[in-house]
């Protein structure tokens, strides 16, 4: 099992390498120079070629890529003197728009972006899962025929118009919701909670619409299957054998959530953009709109880190559900 | 006579699909003793499972049973989910016709008849439940119980995981085990095993056994008595000694020719007869006119006439061996010629 994890870390750590260099790359294929930006309105072009040098970005990809990972173990220094900025050891860059690390930045928007990817998670696994179930259970009545009008619809409108269409429905029409602004968790849960019912519905909206499919799908197989039958010839009450149908449920449903991790990430980029919130989307988004380096590697590392963790969570909990996919 | 364990009369069951509603069996009349095996013979959709399941109250959705189910003197048909759940498990048990897909894939072979013990019996702690998994599983002759209770299902080979679950069925002693093709999905060797297990087991707990089966070689090994379904229909009813030597319906004479001798009993291996080997397509009772439901495959039908499509025939007395029980058979045909003829 260690080793196992180990093997897992190490191969991720490889591919993150893989997703610096790519982006690195990227970059500097498609990207206006990010040295005009910071030198100002009238722009000289030996001031410019300073202000480039000073931010390192007058080097090759190649040169970048050594430097950027160099960074992540020893720290990297930009500039001399009085303007010199350093930035402490596991250092993603620094970003000089911002005047900050991104770890700083990263450590800053987090909050926002988990508050908002946690609470629309978890309100789409509840919604998913409770619709599938119930449409599984009462097939062809009321909350199946409704919810599969949902799911249909659900899986074939673009998230930006259904952040509009809730922006438009609760915040200015019933003037119910607030439709900007982030209040921490710890400052208030209420007003957190209160701040971002409208991203979560946007959110969990689209990603629900899978969750009601795999649920009810999967259960109505579960329930006709033998092994429930069998169970009921032991003895078994209705109740017992449909707590025990979830179990077959929860596979598919992780496997969907650890895939799900990454359109949820993809999600909030619209949806910060829609209501207004400062979170990491919001970051990336201004880091590729200012052509800033270290922004957009970092936020899209640190995006890569997270999905990789999810499908690695799920891998590790998906033997655990399911004893078919234990060892080979 | 002492009250039977399975008294089924004049069942009927009914699918209803779409506002229509069609019989998969009818008028089935079954009477079996404790201590004794009935086999349920016939062809793929017969409605051998279907019986079996209705015994149980199992029935799939969108099914329904009308008549009398009597198990252990208790109406299956009338009783309530409480009175069900006590019987299942504990008066009837099933063996089914898949031992993979009928076994959880998410639980291992203890919880599952550890799960049998403690639903009839909450008192039975956990631990106590897998001990007596595993002493179950060493009366079934399964090597190493101690380990084999923590395996799960598909870590077991197809003869193993039959032994596991006929070890499940047993272990609340019921007094009647339906067992739905214990056998088919095994090679003949292993075969072989299984059902002198099931015997063996029967003489100790004293059950009557209803054995599904479609392979007339099984039967003439391990049944008494033989119920013979066509279609839904009970084509022809007796003790194994009648039904082999004596058929009195074409359909299973048909079957007989096909079948070398009586003591294909005593043999464990070599030919085995599946019941294809009738030629024609089976009918389901679904598409079959107001006659006989075998008129379409009977070499005979050309002899009775007419009457064989517009008559169904309803099961007769026939004469009886010696010490054989009663022997019943749906053909309008008093007397059968010599068997070689009578399949086309
Ligand atoms: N869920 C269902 N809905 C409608 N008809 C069904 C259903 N299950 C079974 N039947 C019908 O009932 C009839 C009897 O089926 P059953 O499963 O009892 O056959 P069987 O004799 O056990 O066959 P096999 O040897 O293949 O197991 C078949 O004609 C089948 O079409
Ligand atoms: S009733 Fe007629 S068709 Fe049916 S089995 Fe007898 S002889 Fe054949
Ligand atoms: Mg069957």
């Amino acid at each position: 099992m260690i080793v196992y994890i180990a093997r897992r870390m190490v191969t991720a750590v490889f591919m993150l390498l893989a997703i610096a260099f790519v982006t690195i790359a990227l970059f500097f294929g498609a990207s206006k120079d990010p040295a005009r930006a910071m030198c100002g309105k009238p722009c000289p072009p030996e001031t410019r070629a300073k202000v480039s040098a000073y931010m390192q970005t007058d080097q090759s990809a190649v040169w970048q890529y050594t430097e950027f990972v160099k960074g992540l173990f020893v720290g990297r220094t930009y500039g001399e003197g009085a303007q010199q900025v350093h930035c402490d050891a596991p250092c993603f860059g620094y970003s000089f728009p911002n005047r900050s690390d991104v770890t700083t930045l990263i450590a800053e928007r987090l909050p926002v972006t988990l508050s908002l990817a946690f609470g629309a998670a978890v309100l789409c696994l509840v919604v998913g899962i409770g619709l599938g179930a119930l449409s599984a259970i009462r097939k062809g009545g009321i909350v199946d025929r409704f919810s599969t009008g949902f799911a249909m619809f659900g899986l074939s409108v673009p998230t930006f118009l259904v952040g509009l269409l809730v922006l438009q429905v609760f915040g200015f029409m019933l003037n119910a919701l607030p439709y900007s602004g982030f209040v921490s968790f710890s400052e208030s849960p209420t007003d957190w909670a209160w701040h971002l019912i409208g991203p979560w519905m946007v959110l969990s909206f689209i990603l629900a619409a899978g969750y009601i499919r795999v649920t009810r799908t999967q259960l109505l197989n579960e329930l006709s299957a033998d092994h429930l039958v069998a169970m009921t010839a032991r003895g078994a009450s209705t109740r017992q054998v449909n707590r025990h149908a979830v179990r077959g449920v929860m596979v598919p449903v992780v496997a969907m959530f650890a895939l799900d991790v990454t359109a949820l990430l993809g999600g909030s980029v619209i949806a910060e953009k829609v209501f207004s919130l400062h979170g990491l989307g919001d970051l990336l988004l201004s880091g590729v709109n200012e052509s800033d380096l270290s922004i957009v590697v970092g936020v899209t590392l640190f995006s890569a880190f997270l999905i990789i963790v999810g499908n690695l969570i799920a891998d590790l909990l998906m033997p655990l559900l399911d004893p078919r996919i234990r060892r080979a | 006579m002492p009250d039977p364990v399975l008294q089924v009369e004049d069942l009927c069951v009914s699918f209803t699909s779409g506002g229509v509603t069609a019989d998969v069996v009818r008028d089935l009349s079954v009477r079996l003793d404790g201590g004794r095996t009935l086999a349920v013979v016939g062809e793929s959709g017969s409605g051998k499972t279907i019986t079996g399941r209705a015994i149980m109250r199992l029935l799939p959705r969108g099914a329904s049973a009308r008549g009398r189910i009597v198990v252990a003197g208790r109406e299956m048909l009338s009783a309530d989910e409480r009175e069900l759940r006590r019987a299942r498990g504990s008066d009837v048990a099933m063996v089914f016709q898949d031992s993979m897909s009928a076994l959880s894939p998410y639980l291992d072979i203890g919880a599952h008849i550890a799960q049998a013990v403690r639903l009839h019996d909450p008192s039975v702690t956990r631990r106590a439940a897998r001990a007596r998994a595993v002493e179950m599983l060493d009366r079934v002759g399964i090597p190493e119980p101690a380990g084999a209770v923590r395996r799960f299902p598909h870590e077991f080979s197809g003869g193993m995981r039959q032994r596991a679950v006929i070890a499940m069925a047993l272990v609340n002693r019921p007094a009647l085990l339906i067992a739905d093709e214990p056998t088919t999905a095994l090679d003949v060797t292993v075969q072989a095993q299984i059902l002198a297990l099931l015997r063996e087991l029967q003489r100790e707990y004293g059950m009557a056994m209803l054995l599904i089966s479609h392979d007339f070689g099984v039967v003439g090994r391990a049944a008494d008595d033989v119920l013979v379904l066509y279609a839904g229909r009970q084509a022809e009813y007796g003790s194994l000694r009648d039904i082999f030597e004596q058929p009195a319906h074409p359909y299973t004479a048909g079957l007989r020719a096909a079948t070398p001798r009586l003591d294909a009993r005593l043999d464990t291996g070599g030919e085995r007869t599946r019941l294809r080997a009738i030629p024609g397509a089976p009918t389901s009772l679904r598409d079959a006119g107001p006659g006989c439901a075998f008129a379409p495959r009977c070499g005979l039908a050309d002899q009775v006439g007419e009457r064989c499509v517009v008559e169904a025939p309803l099961p007769t007395v026939r004469p009886t061996s010696e010490g054989g029980g009663p022997h019943l058979a749906a053909c309008h045909l008093d007397r059968l010629p010599a068997l070689k003829e009578v399949a086309r």
